[in-house]
């Protein structure tokens, strides 16, 4: 075979033995940081919270400190409240974003991307800013209640420094995420399902609940798994927003191990957090792997 | 008795374009009616309306004296199979089938009986398990068929149902399709841009240009007695001259076919079949190409002005590129302002 001929023939996707380094060293960079900043860190607390010294100063295996998180009433609060923010979340963010992306994908002209822009536009928008803004309209002597007042309207009872606080801020701050991941979803349900669907007598919610539904059930999850595993480990909106009693694990971590000075416990709190964030992430991966298989 | 009526259909798109223009349209109980054209002729458009995925802009449709005009496609009794099949493909077979029977609340085995039965028809007796990715092609598009045949519509729609098949499927099918249309007697609107599809299976063809009707007759009639010069070329190969009548005589280059209509431009239309060649010493062609398939040749044929002519041979190995021939058109047709003026 000559030189020109072995070059014609060579696959678009070259697997020689010769070049499996180069793609080796390309995957070794973010698997090395995933092991660095990820990986290690976490190893590093579990094996901190559970092999360490006690009182006589010996290293042995020791859970005190996950059995005082789950033996005090505040640590279960704010674990209560922290799975309550992120259930209601997870609830009003597919409450809200399922219609704004059937919207989207069936609708043309430029009222629909007019939507499509204020959806995603609070992805562009810092967190502290968003908090800063939810203070000055829903705040106490906010916008919404001058506005009240001009009007003779009672004051109204602020969300601010409620668990609903957190609620309304993680909510605005998912949704184009979780927009974006309907969406893509939503694109591949191909129209002439859908008008095949009509053609047979389906009803615009019974094309939703038998044909639209069960193709986008994977991106759902993986919309809600997204969402979930950021609300769930959250910082600066419930600590900008949210109340000081509960509060959310995110404030929490960061109390105990500043203001309380107690790293153990902080570690102790980060990997229950861990622990929570994986089972969801289980989530994900299960629908990425279905999706894989379908 | 199903009887479908199209009166005077417009659709006007947004941006002014006329999709479908004054369309009308009767088609008989039990009749297959082909909608020919080229892209974007309208014949998806004008099908889809009368499956309600789209509104005309005005006109009415009627199906067995009943206005269905703005009803909405689930509330038609019609069925239409798409270009892509458009099964469910998170269900099998049977729900794919299943699925609307199921909505008219239709008791599971009566259900199963008529699910069972269609597949049956359409020789896919046993694949109600089979998920429908596990199909080939010509399974995934009888597949569609059944579904639509399973509600039992009055008038069936076909959108192109062949198009994503390869030729020899797309001929047994299409046999296959004529046969149950015919067992069932079911009244049948067909868009199809393959001539071949139409000639084969349709009662009547209708040629559509620019959303407007250019011809609407017997699939024979169409191909041997076109109306109008775009039909004379959509339909089967055909060579159209432009050129001069004078004093009884169509002339173009050395061309000249004696043709008994008034003087002025006309266009000449002569299948290569009807074109006889034959060598001569006093050439008014030129052979450019040979082509044989087989069963006949193709002579490429080039007029002293370059004008290219195709003549159907039998015996394609008696000329070769190069040589001078004389032609000799056996039945024309000439078209004069879009209109057939002579015809032999």
């Amino acid at each position: 075979m000559s030189e020109a001929t072995k070059q014609a023939v060579r696959p678009l996707v070259d697997t020689a033995e010769s070049r499996r380094p180069i793609g080796l060293l390309f995957v070794a960079i973010p698997v090395f940081l995933v092991i660095w900043l990820v990986i290690w860190p976490a190893i590093n607390a579990i094996s901190r919270t559970v092999w360490r010294k006690d009182k006589s100063g010996e290293m042995g295996f020791d859970l005190s400190s996950y059995a005082f998180f789950f033996s005090d009433s505040y640590s279960l609060d704010n674990l209560s409240i922290t799975l309550w923010t992120t259930l209601v979340c997870a609830i009003l963010l597919l409450m809200i974003c399922l219609p704004i992306a059937l919207y989207l994908r069936f609708s043309r002209g430029r009222l629909a991307a007019y939507v499509q822009a204020l959806a995603i536009f609070p992805m562009f928008v810092p967190s502290i800013i968003l908090a800063f803004a939810f203070i000055r309209v829903l705040g106490p002597n906010g916008m919404v209640d001058i506005l009240f007042n001009a009007v003779d309207l009672p004051k109204i009872r602020t969300p601010y420094l409620t668990p609903w606080g957190p609620v309304i801020g993680l909510v605005w701050d998912n949704i184009p995420l979780t927009v974006l991941i309907l969406l893509a979803g939503l694109g591949s349900v191909a129209n002439q399902s859908i008008e095949a669907a009509r053609d047979v007598g389906a009803n615009a919610v019974q094309v939703f609940w038998h044909i639209i539904l069960p193709r986008i059930s994977n991106s759902i999850l993986v919309a809600l798994s997204f969402s979930v595993l950021g609300i769930f480990s959250s910082f600066t909106l419930p600590y900008l927003l949210g109340p000081a009693s509960p509060e959310m694990l995110g404030p929490f971590m960061q109390r105990t191990l500043r203001e309380v000075q107690d790293p153990v416990g902080a570690m102790t709190q980060a990997v229950i957090a861990f622990g929570f964030c994986i089972v969801f992430g289980l989530f994900y991966v299960r629908s990425v792997a279905r999706s894989r298989e379908k | 008795m199903s009887v479908l009526h199209i009166a005077e259909v417009t659709k006007t798109f947004s941006a002014g374009a006329k999709a479908v223009d004054s369309f009308s349209l009767d088609v008989a109980d039990g009749e297959l009616v082909c909608l020919l054209g080229p892209s974007g002729s309208g014949k998806s458009t004008l099908l889809r309306m009368v499956g309600g995925f789209e509104q005309p802009t005005s006109g009415s449709i009627t199906i067995d004296g009943e206005d269905v005009t703005h009803l909405p496609p689930e509330r038609r009794p019609t069925g239409m199979v798409f270009q892509s099949h458009a099964l469910w493909t998170h269900m099998n077979v049977f729900k794919n089938l299943a699925f609307g029977l199921k909505l008219r609340r239709m008791p599971a085995a009566e259900i199963r009986d008529k699910v069972e039965a269609v597949l049956d028809l359409v020789g896919l007796a046993g694949y109600g398990d089979r998920m429908t990715t596990q199909l080939s092609g010509g399974q995934q598009q009888r597949v569609a068929l059944a579904r639509s045949l399973v509600l039992e519509p009055k008038i069936l729609l076909l959108d192109e149902p062949f198009a994503s098949l390869d030729q020899h499927l797309r001929e047994r099918l299409r046999e296959e399709v004529r046969d149950i249309q015919q067992r069932l007697g079911i009244t049948t609107l067909f868009v199809t841009h393959g001539q071949d599809e139409a000639l084969s299976m349709a009662d009547r063809i209708v040629v559509m240009a620019n959303g407007k009707t250019e011809q609407i007759d017997r699939p024979d009639v169409v191909y041997r007695d076109p109306k109008t010069p775009f039909v004379a070329g959509f339909i089967g190969s055909m060579n159209l001259i432009d050129g001069e009548v004078r004093n009884g005589y169509f002339m173009r280059s050395d061309l000249t076919v004696q043709l008994q209509v008034p003087d002025g431009p006309a266009t000449l239309a002569i299948r290569p079949e009807s074109l006889d060649v034959t060598a001569s010493d006093t050439p008014k062609a030129s052979v450019h190409r040979v082509t044989d398939y087989g069963s006949h040749g193709l002579v490429d044929l080039d007029l002293a002005d370059g004008t290219r002519l195709k003549s159907m041979v039998a015996h394609p190995d008696l000329f070769r590129a190069g040589q001078g021939v004389d032609v000799f058109p056996r039945a024309i047709a000439a078209y004069r302002d879009n209109q057939q003026i002579y015809r032999s």
